[in-house]
């Protein structure tokens, strides 16, 4: 039997859920440090309007408050800081990552793989709940650990972190929607506090060794 | 009034000769759109066919030392560009009595038996460019394969069959089914797929004369005559084949023929042609407006196409995405 297709609710959160995935895969591949903040801004900007989807169908109007504010925070605010920062830092490339961009890309698709049987061995059934977008943000935030962990440039490991909680707000968006609003808005509060120690990691790392690149703090303090 | 129907034959036969003639008419207006697109007036649309007719006309010269494999294997590459268009859906939307004697995997292995003929005559021609383009065509395509497999599993899983057909009726059927990330992520990635299958990106130079450019072009350096006819009217056949399966299988099903009757299949025709133009079309502008990478860069974007196809499966593996 070939299974009927999703509502349309569904079917729209998991393609955006899908889109924010792949801006993630595409992180892994960004060559330039610009781009990779760009990328996040765009998929800060998917993640808002997957806030506007779900508010409009299920017709919770506090998440339009959440939306405009992730918006302004996540699209705007937070790349303008970091894109301040890089250009002070006048570094454009990423350093080379221990692998290359096809094998990171195997790593992170294996690395979903395994959310999506994870979330799939739950066995969640429910007709409001679109699974498939769960799992994609489980995996979402997977992939930004392993961005985190395979890149290594500051500034990588920063929007791995912001992307991480993009990942996180997929997921309480599609399971959660009637979350309190402070709850959401402490969420936002939380990037903040991590946009503000990364910005001074960044700044601190740069003025050490003139690079944004992680290599060099194996090296012996003497 | 008695309507007149075609038999199923005339159709099956019709299906094929539009490949057949209908492949240089959508190169030739591929290529004169892309003269455009790069300031040039282009070659004129019905060129290919000239072409083809020139060659026709001209001797055959063997290099020393080649086999009967060098002539053979552009005449097994061609017929089997024309199996190829009696499995899939051209021109409509029932199965004819011959589209059941393969699936989905059946077409994708007589495509390859073609590419594989096509290499195995490059590489008795001798000559190292012909050698060196029927290697990497041989890699790239082990590359491709694994992406392609993944798109029929996609396509199994959402139809629960493996015929083309039944995925193409599947997306007519309603407009959830094309929203669905499943068919979007898979189609996205079979397009990549004909993307780099006709030799558009990341790496090949279409229609370069520089021999380490080339990966398709280069197997068939060394043929001359009509079995260079056959070979360059197949690959346009093949460029034909893949943009029918990507448009009456995946993104545009529709115009096409749902009864036997002659008239419906005859606008089924054009509606087919003009289609393929559209997304030659959109080939030839992708192709222009992107620089190509290193030929070693090609895995980065196939592991993207590998990328979208897995996602498809898993989305779908997941509550019916």
């Amino acid at each position: 039997m070939p299974n009927a297709a999703p509502s349309t609710f569904t079917g729209a959160a998991d393609v955006i859920a899908v889109l924010v995935l792949l801006t993630e895969f595409a992180m892994l591949r960004a060559p330039l440090l610009r781009s990779q903040v760009r990328l996040y801004a765009f998929q800060s900007l998917v993640v808002t309007s997957l806030a506007i989807v779900v508010a409009a169908t299920r017709h919770v109007d506090e998440l339009y408050v959440l939306a405009a504010l992730s918006f302004i925070l996540k699209v705007v605010i937070v790349p303008r800081i970091v894109l301040r920062l890089l250009s002070r830092a006048e570094v454009s490339l990423a350093g080379s990552s221990a692998f290359g961009v096809a094998t990171m890309t195997m790593i992170a698709i294996a690395v979903s793989i395994f959310a999506f049987f994870s979330i799939g061995a739950l066995h969640l059934q429910s007709t409001a709940l679109p699974s498939a977008a769960l799992a994609i943000s489980v995996a979402v935030v997977l992939v930004a650990f392993v961005l985190i962990i395979l890149r290594s440039d500051v500034v990588s490991q920063a929007i791995g972190f912001f992307s991480l909680e993009n990942g996180v707000s997929v997921a309480s968006l599609v399971v959660a929607s009637g979350l309190p609003l402070i709850v959401d808005v402490a969420f936002l509060f939380d990037l903040l506090v991590a946009v503000v120690v990364f910005g001074v990691l960044m700044r601190v790392h740069h003025g050490r060794t003139k690079t944004l690149s992680t290599d060099s703090l194996d090296r012996l303090k003497g | 009034m008695a309507q007149t129907e075609l038999s199923a034959p005339v159709i099956q036969a019709l299906q094929d000769l539009t490949i057949l003639f209908g492949a240089p008419l959508v190169s030739g207006v591929i290529s004169h759109v892309e003269g455009r697109i790069q300031g040039r007036r282009g070659p004129r649309i019905l060129q290919p066919y000239y072409d083809l007719a020139k060659l026709f006309r001209k001797e055959t010269v063997v290099p020393e030392g080649s086999s009967w494999v060098f002539l053979v294997g552009p005449i097994i590459a061609f017929s089997c560009y024309l199996v190829v268009p009696l499995l899939i859906p051209v021109l409509t939307t029932y199965g004819l009595p011959l589209g059941y004697m393969g699936d989905i995997l059946g077409g994708g292995f007589i495509l390859a038996l073609a590419g594989f003929s096509v290499a195995i005559a490059g590489t008795e021609s001798n000559a190292p460019y012909a050698q060196l383009g029927a290697s990497r065509a041989m890699t790239f395509g082990a590359l491709i394969e694994p992406t392609i497999l993944f798109v029929v599993f996609a396509v199994g899983i959402i139809t629960a069959t493996d015929l083309p057909y039944a995925l193409a009726a599947t997306v007519r059927s309603s407009s959830s089914e094309i929203v669905r990330p499943a068919h979007i992520l898979a189609a996205v990635a079979f397009f990549l797929v004909v993307l780099a299958d006709t030799g558009r990106i990341p790496v090949e130079t279409h229609s370069g004369t520089l021999e380490f450019g080339m990966i398709d072009e280069g197997r068939t350096l060394e043929h001359s005559g009509a079995p260079f006819a056959l070979l360059k009217w197949g690959s346009a056949m093949k460029q034909l084949i893949l943009y029918t399966i990507l448009i009456d299988v995946f993104v545009a099903p529709w115009g096409l023929a749902a009864n036997q009757r002659p008239v419906s299949v005859a606008l089924a025709i054009p509606a087919l042609l003009g289609k393929a133009m559209v997304v030659g079309c959109i080939f030839a502008v992708i192709d222009n407006s992107f620089s190509k990478l290193r030929l070693f860069k090609i895995t980065e974007f196939l592991a993207a196409a590998f990328l979208l196809a897995v996602l498809a499966v898993l989305v779908f593996y997941l509550g019916g995405g």
